[in-house]
């Protein structure tokens, strides 16, 4: 996989004040650290920095000061609102290195008419080198009837990468249409004839 | 309607207004959202009603997540009597939605229905609210 490159430039000023100037100048706050060195305050384009975050387990290759340094986003800050990138703390990788991420599951076909299908797990915990991270995980329920589950052990992984949510997990659940319809209307009903004093 | 089963206190202080929503911003069950863009008090009944303008759209197959939950009572007291006399009686129960919650999921039926679907429970609530599709990219 192929890395996304990332200016940076040094932060000295720290706060909520010296962060929102930041922004004013679309640059994006962001922290790397890892490999037990002290944390690096940088400050990236924040444009750049917002559409390499579109990719999800992307490895990113940012240029500091003193060299280059591989990393991968480990915690992403977002304005729920304004959609924007407010924060991001980088983990810094070596090339080799095994690393733990939180892989996205993407379901493939269609169950068998009349079902369909509840993703219960929408992440896999998977360990991987930090150079070929995967994705996503593909998951295909074709023809797959009501009452039957994908469990995280029957999901197919990438070569090289460790499943580290427990085999036994529930991944996909095909339900039929007309009980998941139904299930929703008496969740709403239930406690409509409790009563309200304690 | 969504009520609590039991309170520790029938009467509370209004709930507060002001700020966006901590938690509860992204999707978690689903594949579309309904995201608060206002702070408000959503009462059972615009939540049943938003609701049923959802399922009744969808007709077959979905599921509907409902992620508040109108835990807060407000009171009121009867027209035409004086002030003092303590405080009103409970007569609605509300959730205190700030910007940015996701106040309903669905999942199970393709975009095209679920924003129409949406696009009608939006029109139950008494906040300005959009439509969100979950979304891939780093969290």
């Amino acid at each position: 996989m192929s890395s996304i490159k990332l200016t940076s430039q040094p932060r000295n000023e720290f706060g909520k004040g010296a962060a929102r100037r930041l922004r004013r100048a679309q640059l994006t706050p962001a922290v790397l650290y890892g490999h037990g060195s002290d944390p690096i305050h940088i400050a990236l384009p924040a444009h750049d920095t917002f559409m390499a975050l579109k990719h999800s387990n992307a490895l990113f290759e940012i240029e500091l000061e003193s060299g280059t340094e591989l990393a991968i986003a480990k915690e992403v800050q977002r304005d729920p609102i304004r959609d924007v990138v407010e924060h991001v703390d980088f983990l810094i990788v070596k090339r080799g290195e095994k690393v733990h991420v939180d892989v996205e599951i993407i379901v493939v076909g269609e169950s068998a008419p009349g079902t369909m299908h509840l993703v219960e797990e929408q992440t896999l915990s998977v360990e991987a080198e930090a150079t070929n991270l995967p994705t996503s995980l593909e998951v295909d329920i074709t023809g797959r009837e009501a009452g039957q589950h994908v469990f995280a052990g029957d999901v197919i992984l990438p070569e090289g990468a460790l499943m580290l949510t427990p085999a036994d997990r529930d991944v996909i659940t095909i339900v039929d249409q007309n009980k998941a319809a139904s299930e929703t209307a008496d969740e709403a009903e239930e406690t409509a004839e409790e009563s309200t004093e304690g | 309607m969504l009520i609590p089963r039991k309170v520790k206190h029938r009467k509370q202080h209004h709930p507060k207004r002001s700020g966006q929503a901590k938690g509860g911003t992204t999707i978690a069950f689903g594949q579309y959202g309904i995201q608060a863009l206002e702070p408000a008090y959503l009462t059972n009944r615009q939540i049943e009603a938003a609701r049923i303008a959802m399922t009744r759209h969808i007709k077959r197959g979905g599921k509907v997540w409902i992620n508040v939950f109108p835990d807060r009572p407000l009171t009121k007291k009867p027209a035409e009597t004086r002030m003092g006399s303590g405080k009103g009686s409970p007569e609605w129960w509300v959730a205190n939605v700030k910007p940015g919650r996701i106040v309903f999921e669905l999942a199970g039926v393709d975009e095209a229905l679920a924003r129409e679907a949406m696009r009608r429970a939006i029109h139950k609530l008494p906040m300005k609210c959009r439509f969100v599709v979950r979304e891939g990219g780093a969290n």
